[in-house]
Formats: structure tokens, sequence, C-alpha cells
């Protein structure tokens, strides 16, 4: 027997034979950064992932954790192949439900679409405040893992603004159970934020307890296409230091608003989305107000969707990288952060690298939070551009970190990856990641390799 | 090293003014807000990171426990120094370094007062949201130490969701950036890591805090009630009709007329409870909620409602809230404040379990609570010089955290563990999430300098 057949036998031991795989061409379909996994494993329940992974961790064998797949090309390239490709997706049940605390807990594999559906239809309606992409597939631990998020953040804050509590399984096997129900919580230490956007590195996320909210009495959308970036830009910086609380502010190019149905229409460069939710008055005040404010700042229109095409509206906003994905496969998907009153001049440094490289892009930016997202078609060969793009990457990193932040290669094709630092600027936190590494995962089995600062 | 030797030492670093160690200063630097007593070898008061930065490498390189402080309003022990070392004393360093308006960030010193800090950008239009009831005494760091709540967490949250960055001194005197101006940074998230950490993984030399325009309108108002139950109750009413109030706070009668001594806001004596609700946003329909929730609070057999008409309404209303502890300090010599969290539903259960207690150990406990949150203060009166009572009350305080811990809550929702908690640990944590916290804390402290036998109760001999 070789060592992967024993291994193949003590998996089934664990989770049942019928959740691994181990013929080599059916595992060509879980590959990380095109290099196939040793073994696919599915636990069902946290307790069989953590036998799973002391198994692992004993004989020193990587995992690398995965949910739907939406974001397998995050983080730096594999040092070796992945012993086991560990999919959540059977951990994927409701695990405590108690609306009247405003609280649900579920597990890793449920994708947040299903949950949301779940939430929708329960009394008064309620929801879970996360609107990242891949709206229909992104499982609720591949979201957290990677602290994935959407345009409501602008009011409703990220994940860790939103998430209670947490089960994880530690490198070792261990169980760790940390926060609860309870909406404040300081007992030791917060390994709820730990965990949260550590993109499996320091354990695997099995469930989470989310706050959840009631959904707003009413909602709406206004467009507003403008002829130039400054004025654009300037429209959306009034409104962040206004005393106007939008639900999202969002700043996209001509690209992004030409694949949304709403906004494909519209004339002008550049487009502001602003979503709006809350009290009927206080919507309808802000959809007149908000929409004069935008003419005197020179929008060319100001178009109002409501009901259907509102929702609709922001579930195509959030998946157009996802949908651009789709029509091109060596996509290049990187995110900026930076202080907020830079987001024209992140923009225009955007615009003028991709004019460079003479490459498009769709661009989209949470005006309100600044954070870039920039999904980028280099073409056909994505080798032969590799070369251009990583000089382009360097350049916005540079232009990141100048405007008090850094850049992420979320995505992109492997022969591209390996010549990018896909975290960006090294920091002086550097020191405290990797040790919080060592010390929690001290054989190095989780996803070795692909974090920040090469945990 | 010898206590002389270091002090000389010390000296040579932040100079022989800024070392401490007369008798009255040891004492008075050896004591918290809780009951913990300690004894510091010495107190240090640094003006800048490179000062903090060489005097913790001194410290590290001869053994000696370094334990921060800032105002000294610890609730739990966590700025006592029970294992003597240095009391590393802040608060000369509190200046607002920069307001930055552009960028609704503030930046500031981990000395700086907050309700300070709070003044400084509200004279442009900024709020900084947490506010801690102690918020005219405590420093920032003090704040980020314990991840400190207040009133108004349930709708903004808590320090941790507005800290977004700081500059840290690690255990062997190395200085680094976690977190800044700008959202997601990539790595692990460090700022959320510190905050709440309790002195125990980096000592703080610069926060950067996030501070959010001012709202148009807000709506405060008073409910006064003739049961507990009835206050509970309309908050679970108004939190299931789909509002979320910016402040839901509950007083008992005992602390309301503790108060009343004190500060004469007009809160009436014979009312069994009172609840503080606060509006925040829009002016647009806050009329509309505002009558709303009122019918709630009819509806739960309220018997009157104030709603504040002007800021100094609201200003008095508030007034007799955040005194409130003060206030109930008068009543006996000495109270022990616990700081338990239950599920918001399982409110009213924990309260009429603190009853029960407070008649089980014959011991008078006052009742202040963010009802919005699920976290409670019963405040336990005594008087410490009577040895039966203390121990009265320690047993008292174990097991309203035991009960809180059993209905899904925890044992601290903003105080910290420090000293005082330790014992409770063990409702909430099994030895694995024990484990786990243990290497966070090597991963940032391997040497055990900052503030040792805090946060984590120590590990049982094998």
């Amino acid at each position: 027997m070789s060592n992967n057949d024993k291994l193949a036998s003590k998996m089934k031991a664990i989770v049942g034979e019928a959740n691994v795989i181990e013929d080599p061409e059916k595992l060509k379909a879980y590959a990380v950064d095109g290099e196939a996994p040793g073994l696919f494993v599915a636990p069902g329940t946290i307790e069989e992932t953590s036998k799973v992974v002391a198994c692992a961790n004993a004989e020193k064998l990587s995992i690398v954790p995965m949910g739907s797949g939406t974001k397998m090309g995050l983080g730096g390239i594999l040092k070796k192949k992945a012993d086991i490709l560990l999919s959540t997706r059977r951990m994927n049940r409701i695990a405590d439900y108690d609306i009247a605390n405003l609280t649900l807990g579920v597990e890793c594999g449920l994708t947040l679409a299903e949950a949301q559906e779940k939430l929708a239809g329960e009394g008064r309606g309620y929801f879970i405040p996360l609107d990242p992409p891949y709206s229909r597939n992104a499982t609720i631990g591949g979201i957290v893992a990677t602290n994935d998020s959407g345009p409501k953040r602008f009011i409703y804050g990220a994940a860790r603004d939103v998430i209670l509590g947490v089960k994880a399984v530690m490198p070792n096997g261990d169980i760790v159970v940390s926060g609860g129900k309870a909406v404040k919580n300081v007992a030791g230490y917060d390994m709820t934020k730990m965990m949260i956007g550590s993109m499996g590195a320091l354990g695997i996320i099995c469930e989470v307890i989310f706050r959840i909210y009631p959904k707003p009495d009413a909602e709406a959308t206004l467009l507003l296409p403008f002829g130039t970036l400054n004025e654009a830009a300037g429209y959306l910086k009034m409104l962040l230091h206004s005393k106007f609380f939008p639900a999202s502010m969002e700043l996209m190019n001509a690209k992004a608003a030409s694949g949304i149905t709403a906004s494909a229409g519209l004339k002008g460069p550049y487009v502001a989305a602003i979503g709006l939710e809350g009290i009927e008055e206080a919507v309808a005040r802000q959809v007149a107000e908000l929409g004069d404010l935008g003419r005197k700042g020179g929008a060319l229109d100001v178009v109002t969707l409501k009901d259907q095409a509102h929702r609709d509206f922001w579930t195509a906003y959030r998946d157009l990288t996802g949908t651009a994905a789709k029509s091109s496969p060596n996509l290049v998907d990187l995110k900026s952060n930076f202080v907020l009153s830079k987001v024209p001049e992140m923009v225009m440094a955007f615009e003028a690298a991709l004019k460079d490289a003479s490459m498009e892009g769709v661009l989209t930016c949470r005006a309100g939070n600044g954070i870039l997202y920039a999904a980028i078609s280099p073409g056909a060969d994505a080798a032969a551009k590799a070369a251009a793009v990583a000089s382009m990457v360097e350049r916005l990193t540079a232009e990141s970190v100048k405007q008090g932040g850094n850049l992420v290669v979320q995505g992109a094709p492997r022969a591209i990856k390996e010549k990018l630092s896909v975290w960006g600027k090294t920091r002086s936190d550097a020191v405290l990641v990797r040790r919080l590494k060592e010390k929690l995962d001290p054989s190095g089995i989780l996803n070795p390799g692909r974090f920040v600062a090469g945990v | 090293m010898e206590r002389n030797q270091i002090i000389q030492e010390l000296a040579k670093i932040v100079g022989k003014e800024d070392v401490m160690a007369s008798e009255m200063e040891l004492q008075l630097y050896g004591y918290d807000a809780s009951l913990i007593p300690g004894r510091p070898t010495c107190v240090v008061m640094p003006s800048s990171t490179e000062e903090v930065s060489k005097v913790v490498k001194f410290a590290h390189d001869n053994g000696i426990p370094v334990v921060a402080r800032g105002a000294g309003t610890n609730l739990s022990g966590g700025s006592s120094p029970t294992e003597g070392g240095i009391a590393l004393l802040f608060t000369r360093m509190n200046r607002i370094l920069e307001i930055d308006v552009d960028n609704q960030r503030v930046v500031v010193e981990p000395g700086a007062v907050t309700l300070d800090i709070k003044g400084a950008i509200g004279k442009y239009g900024y709020l900084y949201q947490p506010d801690p009831s102690s918020e005219k005494a405590t420093t920032i760091a003090g704040n980020l130490g314990e991840n400190a709540g207040g009133a108004h967490c349930f709708k903004y949250g808590v320090t941790s969701n507005h800290v977004l960055g700081a500059e840290v001194v690690l255990y062997d005197g190395q200085v680094v950036e976690i977190g800044g101006k700008s959202l997601d940074n990539p790595g692990f998230d460090l700022p959320g890591l510190l905050v709440g950490s309790e002195g125990t993984l980096g000592m703080v030399t610069k926060l950067t805090l996030r501070m959010m325009p001012k709202t148009e309108a807000v709506k405060t108002m008073l409910a006064i009630y003739e049961t507990i139950a009835d206050g509970a109750n309309t908050v679970s009413d108004i939190v299931k009709a789909g509002m979320i109030p910016t402040t839901l706070e509950m007083m008992d009668n005992l602390t309301i007329k503790a108060v009343e001594a004190a500060y004469h806001v007009g809160f009436p004596e014979d009312a069994a409870s009172i609840l503080l609700i606060e509006l925040d946003g829009l002016k647009d329909g806050m009329d509309r909620m505002t009558d709303q929730v009122v019918a709630i609070c009819k509806k739960n057999k309220v018997r009157e409602v104030r709603v504040a008409k002007n800021d100094a309404e609201r200003d008095k209303i508030w007034a007799g809230r955040k005194g409130a502890f003060g206030a109930v300090g008068r009543l006996r010599p000495n109270y022990l404040v616990n700081d338990p969290t239950v599920p918001r539903t399982r409110l009213p259960e924990a309260l009429a379990q603190v009853v029960e207690i407070s008649k089980k150990y014959n011991l008078p406990i006052a009742n202040v609570f963010h009802a919005g949150d699920g976290n409670l203060h019963p405040l336990i009166l005594f008087d410490q010089r009577d040895a039966d009572e203390m121990d009265r009350v320690h047993k008292a305080a174990l097991e309203i955290m035991e009960i809180c811990a059993k209905m899904g809550g925890t044992i601290s929702g903003e105080h910290g563990i420090g000293v005082e908690k330790l014992k409770g640990m063990p409702f909430i944590f099994s030895p694995q999430d024990l484990a786990a916290m243990r290497n966070v804390k090597l991963a940032f402290d391997p040497d055990d300098v900052y503030n040792p036998g805090k946060l984590l109760p120590a590990e049982k001999a094998a």
C-alpha cells in the first residue's frame, strides 16, 4: 500500500468511503494553482474535521480547505501540492436559529445565499448583513476566512463587525470555541477576530454565529452618471462627510456599468451608485435630496431603482468579477485599500496603469471605505503578459502604499502569480503574523505558504 | 537586580523625575478600581514611544514585569501590579496627535482621556462612538485594553469596532505598526487581537481611531416602570418591532435611589425600574419612531414616558445613568461590580436569578444594565472590613458568572477578566480554548513580560 493509499484508508474510516476521492483524474477538478491535491476529503461534522486534521498533523501532511472554490485563486502558490483538499460542503446545517435574540449560528459549508433565503422567509424578514461577491455560490466559511465583503459594509461593517462567535478546528485537531450568542464579550483574547480573514492559516472555521438584522422598512437605489472623475468623487466625498447615512456608496467605471442592465444605458464614464435602507421617511428624503445634490454636483442624470430592479442591480454589481471571470479565464483580480480621501487618485492610478499596459479593467470602488477592486483581462496568453501585469501590480502597490494602504492580488493565472508578491508590501507586523503561525500551526500543515509573510 | 539599581537604570532612560518609588507613590499606583491589591517595584512615566521601547527592553532583559496603567479605573484588577514590576504610567503621553477629517480618523497617544478626544473632534462635527461611562476619567488605551463598551454599543459596537490601527511596543522593545488609517490591511486581524488583551500582549504607544459625522437628530426618552419585567419586555418588543435604538439602558430601584441622592436628576424614587431609550439618525420619521416606542412602552404597562425636549434635558438623563456607579458607591464602603452578558432574550431570567442570589448571600445588589446587549452590572454592596461579608461577596460573584455562562452568555461583557474573573474562565472555556489563547500569548510575549497573572488562568500542572 502506498502512503497515499494508507492515508485514504484512514480518511475513509473517519468520513466514510463515499466522501473520499483518490482517483487522480477526478482530483484534477480540485487543483490549486494548477496542481491537483493528493486526496479529496469531505468531513460531515466538526468532529470529523477534527479527526482529519489531527491525523494530518501527526504525519505533517498539508491541508487546503475549500468551500465552493470561488476564491481558490487567492494567496501565494503552495510550496508543494496539497496532501488533502478538505471540502467543507457537507457541513451545511443551520446550527442555531434564534430570531428573538437576533443571532444565527451556521455551519461553514452552507452558502450565504441559502442562509439569506431562510432568514428572508422568517417573520418580518431578517438578513445577515454581508453582501460579498459570488452571491449564489460562496460559502459562509470561505467568505469569513477570506474576509470578503460587499457594498453594504459601509453601513454594517465587515465580517468582524457582524460575527459574534466562531467554532474552529485548530491545526492540531483541537476544537476551539470563541465568542457565542452574546453581543458583547471580552473574556479572553478575541479569537473570533483572529480567525476572520485568516485564510485557513490558523484553523478551519466550521461554524459561525452571526448577528442578524431585521429587513429595513424601505430600500432604494440612486444611479448617477458623471462626466468626470472629479465630479463623481466630489459628490461621494460630500456624501461621506454629511449627516446622510446610505447603506452603500459605490463608484464604478463605464466598463463596470456596462455589465449591469440598470446602468448599461447611462451616459457617462463614471457612475455613482447609492444604496439606501431605513425607515420610509428617511429613504424618501434621501432619494429626493441626494438626487438633487447629485445634479448640483454635475450628475448627467439621476435614476431611481426600487423593488426588484433595485435588488437585481446590487446582485449583478456584487457578481461583476465572477461574471468577468467567465468570459476572461485569465482574469487578474486586484484589491487595493487606501485612505478614504484618495478615491480619485487611486482610480486615476489604475486607469493610467491599465492604459500603459493596453489592458481593460472593470473598476468598482467602495467610495466610503477606501477599497478599489479591479477585474482585469490581460488577454489570451497569460504567460506572455506576465511581466507587464507584474510591473502594473508593482506600480499600483506602490501607489496604494503611498495612499496609506496596500494591494492584494485576489486571483490571477499561475504564470502571473509566480512573478508577484500577491499580498503586497510586507510591513513591520509581519513578525507577529509569523509568530502566530509558528505557535498555532507549528508543523505548518494548513495552507502552507499561501498567506501574508509567506506563512 | 536590586531595586535601587533598577530605579537608577530607568532614570537613565526617562529622567529621574519620571521614576517614582516613594511609599506613597507605590501605594497610589498599586491599586485600581477593583478589589485586587498590588504593589509595583516602581512607577515609570514615559514621554515617547522610544522611552517606552527602552523601558520595556530593560525590563525584559532583567526579568521585570511591566504593568501598563492609564487612569487606574480598571474594574477587574488589570492595572494592579499583583506580581510587582514596573507600573508603566501613560498619562503623560496624552496628546491628540492628528484630527484627520478628510479620512475620518483621529490619531492619539495612549494616555489621552476619552472624553477629551470626543471634545476635540466634536468641534469638527465628528463623534467617536464608544462611550464607556467612565469616559471622563479613562485613557483611550485603557479602553483598548479592556475593549470597553458603554451605552451606545447596541447600534454602534464597542471599542474594537472603532480602533483601526496602533503602534505597539512588543515584549522585547521592538516597535511595530498594526492596522492603520485604511481598512482591510492584509494579514491577521492584529488590532482585533490587541483590543481587549488587557495589557498582556503589547504596549500601545499610538492609536488610530475611526470618527463618524454627527447624526442630524437624536431622541432621548426615559420610561418609568412598576416592575423590572415590564421594562425588560419593552426592550424585547422594541427589538421585535425591527428597531435598532442607539441605547437601551435600565436601572433598578436601589440604583435610582442612589442616583437621586447623589445628583438629583429627577428620577422617581418609587419606580421599580427606569429604561433609557435613545434613537438617532435623520430627523425624518423620528417622531413616528418615537411614537412607536412610546406605544410599546404603554403596551408594557409603563407609568410614564418622558421625552427630552432639548439638550439640557437629555444631558440630565444621561448624567443620571453615567454617574450610576459613582452614586451606588456612596451606599456602602465597597462594591464589586459584576459584568456578565447573556443573550438578550434571557435577560429577565438572569435578573431574577440575581435577586435570588442577593437573598441567598444576604447582600444588597443594585442593578444597572445594558438591556439591548444583555450585559448586566449587578453591583454587590458590602464592607470589606467584614471578612465574612467578603467571602459571601466572592461566592455570589462567582455564582452570578456561572449562571450567566450556563444561559449561553459570557462572564465579562466589557470590564475584562483581570484577576477578578480568572476563576470564572472554566465556565466558558474548555482546556482546548485556553490552550489556543496561551499560544496567542506566547506568540506576542513568550517571556511573559506584560501583565503576568492576568486574563489567562495559570496552566494546571500535569
